[in-house]
């Protein structure tokens, strides 16, 4: 039997969908193509670029590496000086890289560092899949408490009850710290685990959601001790450990370059001067027994200070530099990130209604082959998370890339894949929102248009969609407002926009309320011009409906 | 000439249409009468392919319709719509355009008039139709009479060789029904070719040139309007006249 409805497809439609599909692949491709191709293989190519391109979080990153307070455009810190020293040693210049801490070993994975330089400790997984330095630092970790309670003194009191309660730590998520509490409360110590090294410590200085105590890198401590007042170490430092660089296994020449650079820089005490300047020196580092004096004669335990004046005393440390000013210092850099923002949501936000319409006609007007899939694309993307699809655009497609095309080391940059990922996400639902749209059509348009001799595509084009357009324009405002906050999760694939911006900073200057209160301000106004407008259409709507 | 030859159509198991034949020649008024349900619209929508059907013919001039689906059949519908109108028991004008650009619409984007000759026959129209003062209005904020007159004068602006007209007074208050009607008998008068769907039985006996009378999908009776209603042949066509409240004398 047939299907009584006039369903004759007209092949317009479907060939200017083609037409919009192949623009869509240029456009893909463009992306991809005018990306930077940055497979580097080994320290030649280095010498051949002329930078070392090492990567670390400088979100909360004081002392490692951090905003200088100065020049917030700038960043200081002991890996800055030392990824200095490492690329003085090959001859070339070091250019910083910002990745989220967790991602930089697969930014080392995708060629788009050389190094990492963050912290990383020393682990047996690490080794086996990386190439990892010598020690640069010799790292312990220090239990800190709330000076008012006297109820913990040591590490013993942890394993103790308090009104029958577990005692709560705080740590930084997937650090060294969180192992050896693991390892040392077993079942008796309940964890809170952080993504910030400082949000760990302000947590347990203002005793929020009842923890007790935090276990912390002692550098990191030794920083920021002075903006944390309420805290006090409790014991000695346990748990004794390495940061360690990283590079890709193959590339042993650097990791070479790497371990002689270290060598080099702490017999000479050039790496001593820069912890000092940290104040994040102390004997633990002489442990490898490397230091020796003017005549290459090893010092022992007697270490002289760097200048050999006696004392040496940090002239970097950890200042919080809250208050108003704050915004007068680093606001400029907020309202550039903001550009960012803006730019990924304009750019993005066409893609997505492109794509979206047309998987919405693909769904209501194409044959089978082209609305299954269709459908199974809307299903797909909306149920999967957006930080999901950015990672699996950044990281795997360059892969799939190589697999197709070896060897022509295509790849895909930061940017464009975010484009792609937030147009992508938001595709399914402009889809959504124009199936809706076309379906609120009553029939009887699509049947007066092709009573009058109209193609389906012609009828689609001057009767249906202009008719939907006004029903989806409010629906569509509302969703290019969400794209602009969303594209905060950006951040992952090392787009550093407005939130992103606003971490770094407020962490580093710990001024979250002044700049926490300003970024809102900026979104608030990037987005309430499209919210007076998302009012206005629908108020034009309900008019036209009422006439 | 349009012919219909034996024209088949099924609903799932049901057969709405059980092979109708019928010719409109040149000029002629021809008026599909019947109950509820008997296949009048079904019929009048398988001329310009609102509906498909499952066998038999339709032939517009020297456009054949046939029943099978593909690339034939959609060139010859293009063909077919673009010489026979429709106008709609609910007007389906185009909410968003002025009444001028209805009209207009189709000359311009189907037969590539140039946009001035489109709008100077567009303004002769709505002056023939006795909307020439409502040019600029929404269809929106018309009366239902004012906007059946409209997607009149939006079919006859592509020089229809035919127009099927499905109920085009039955969403219309009795006042409005008059208005309508009166244009269609003018169009009648003019040699306009029609194939009219209604329940204006006056439209029936004082303007078509043939009336058909449709019944479970078969034509009952076909007849000039005085054969129909002053001497009808069949029981169906009595049941249905008297159930409509016409006499027959």
């Amino acid at each position: 039997m047939k299907k009584s409805a006039p369903l004759h497809k007209s092949r317009r439609l479907i060939h200017t969908g083609n037409r919009l599909l192949v623009v869509v692949s240029v456009l893909a491709v463009c992306l991809i193509v005018s990306s930077t191709a940055v497979a580097i293989d080994g320290l030649d190519k280095i010498r051949q670029r002329g930078t070392l391109v090492w990567g670390a979080d400088q979100e909360g990153g004081g002392p490692f590496v951090y905003p200088n307070p100065n020049d917030p455009t700038q960043r200081i810190g002991f890996e800055v000086e030392l990824a200095e020293l490492i690329a003085e040693h090959i001859g070339v210049k070091a250019e910083f890289s910002q990745g989220q801490w967790d991602k930089l070993p697969d930014l080392l994975d995708r060629g788009d560092i050389d190094i990492v330089l963050n912290g990383y400790e020393w682990t047996t997984n690490r080794a086996a899949r990386y190439g990892v330095s010598i020690p640069y630092y010799i790292y312990e970790l220090q239990l800190l408490g709330r000076t008012a309670d006297g109820s913990l003194a040591a590490w013993e009191d942890l394993l103790k009850p308090v009104d029958g309660q577990k005692r709560k730590v705080s740590v930084l998520g997937g650090s060294a710290a969180q192992d050896y509490v693991e390892r040392f409360g077993g079942d008796n110590i309940e964890i809170a685990l952080f993504e910030g090294a400082t949000d760990a410590m302000e947590a347990t200085e203002l005793a929020l959601s009842g923890i007790d105590a935090n276990v912390q890198d002692l550098p990191i401590w030794v920083f920021y001790a002075k903006g944390f007042s309420q805290l006090r170490p409790l014991g000695t430092p346990v748990g004794r450990g390495y940061y360690v660089a990283m590079t890709r296994k193959s590339d042993k020449d650097l990791l070479k370059a790497v371990n002689e650079t270290l060598v080099a820089a702490l017999q000479d005490g050039r790496l001593r001067r820069i912890f000092e300047k940290y104040g994040i020196w102390n004997e633990t580092q002489t442990l490898r027994g490397l230091e020796t004096d003017a005549t290459g004669s090893f010092v022992g335990n007697s270490v002289p200070a760097a200048d050999g004046s006696g004392e040496a005393v940090a002239t970097e440390s950890y200042t919080p530099s809250g208050g108003w000013n704050v915004i007068q210092q680093r606001g400029g850099l907020l309202v550039r990130s903001a550009g960012m923002t803006v730019l990924l949501s304009i750019t993005a936000m066409p893609i997505a209604v492109l794509i979206g319409l047309l998987i919405a006609l693909a769904r209501l007007y194409g044959p089978w082959y082209l609305g299954k899939p269709a459908a199974v694309y809307v299903e797909i993307v909306r149920g999967t998370p957006l930080v999901l699809q950015l990672y699996l655009i950044y990281f795997l497609v360059p892969k799939l890339l190589d697999t197709i095309f070896p060897g022509m080391e295509l790849t895909i940059n930061a940017f464009a894949a975010a484009v792609m990922g937030l147009a992508i996400n938001y595709s399914a639902y402009e889809a959504e929102i124009y199936r809706g749209g076309i379906q609120a059509i009553p029939r009887g348009q699509m049947e007066a248009a092709i009573s009058l001799g109209m193609s389906r595509s012609l009828a689609l084009r001057r009767v249906i969609i202009p008719q939907a357009t006004r029903l989806v324009l409010p629906p569509m405002t509302n969703d290019f407002i969400a794209l602009f906050k969303d594209t905060a999760v950006c951040s992952v694939i090392t787009v550093v926009e407005l939130s992103k911006q606003y971490y770094i900073q407020a962490r580093s200057a710990g001024a979250i309320v002044e700049l926490g209160l300003l970024t809102a301000l900026l979104y608030l106004a990037m987005s309430y011009p499209l919210s007076v407008l998302s009012n206005r259409l629908e108020k034009n709507l309900n008019q036209e409906r009422r006439a | 000439m349009i012919e219909l030859s034996n024209i088949v159509k099924c609903y799932q198991q049901h057969e709405v249409l059980r092979g109708v034949s019928l010719t409109v020649g040149d000029g002629e008024v021809c008026v599909l009468l019947g109950p509820s349900g008997g296949g009048k619209s079904t019929l009048l929508r398988t001329i310009n392919g609102l509906e498909s059907f499952d066998s038999g013919s339709i032939r517009v001039g020297d456009v054949v319709l046939n029943a099978a689906a593909g690339p034939e059949r959609d060139a010859a519908l293009l063909q077919i719509r673009k010489r026979v109108g429709m106008v709609f028991q609910q007007f389906n004008l185009f909410p968003h355009r002025s009444v001028l650009q209805n009209i207009t619409e189709a000359p311009v984007h189907v037969l590539r008039q140039p946009r001035d000759v489109a709008v100077q026959n567009a303004r002769r129209i709505l002056a023939r139709v006795g909307m020439a003062d409502k040019e600029n209005a929404r269809p929106g904020s018309l009366s239902g009479g004012q906007q059946q007159r409209v997607a009149i004068a939006r079919t006859l602006a592509m020089n229809p060789e035919a127009i099927l007209f499905d109920e085009p007074t039955s969403a219309l208050d009795p006042r409005t029904t008059a208005e309508v009607i009166g244009v269609m008998s003018d169009l009648a008068a003019s040699g306009q070719r029609m194939i009219v769907v209604t329940h204006a039985m006056s439209f029936a006996r004082t303007v078509a040139h043939k009336v058909h009378i449709l019944h479970a999908g078969r034509i009952a009776e076909s007849g000039p309007p005085e054969q129909i209603f002053g001497n009808p042949q069949e029981s169906i066509t009595r049941e249905f006249l008297s159930e409509a409240g016409e006499r027959h004398s």
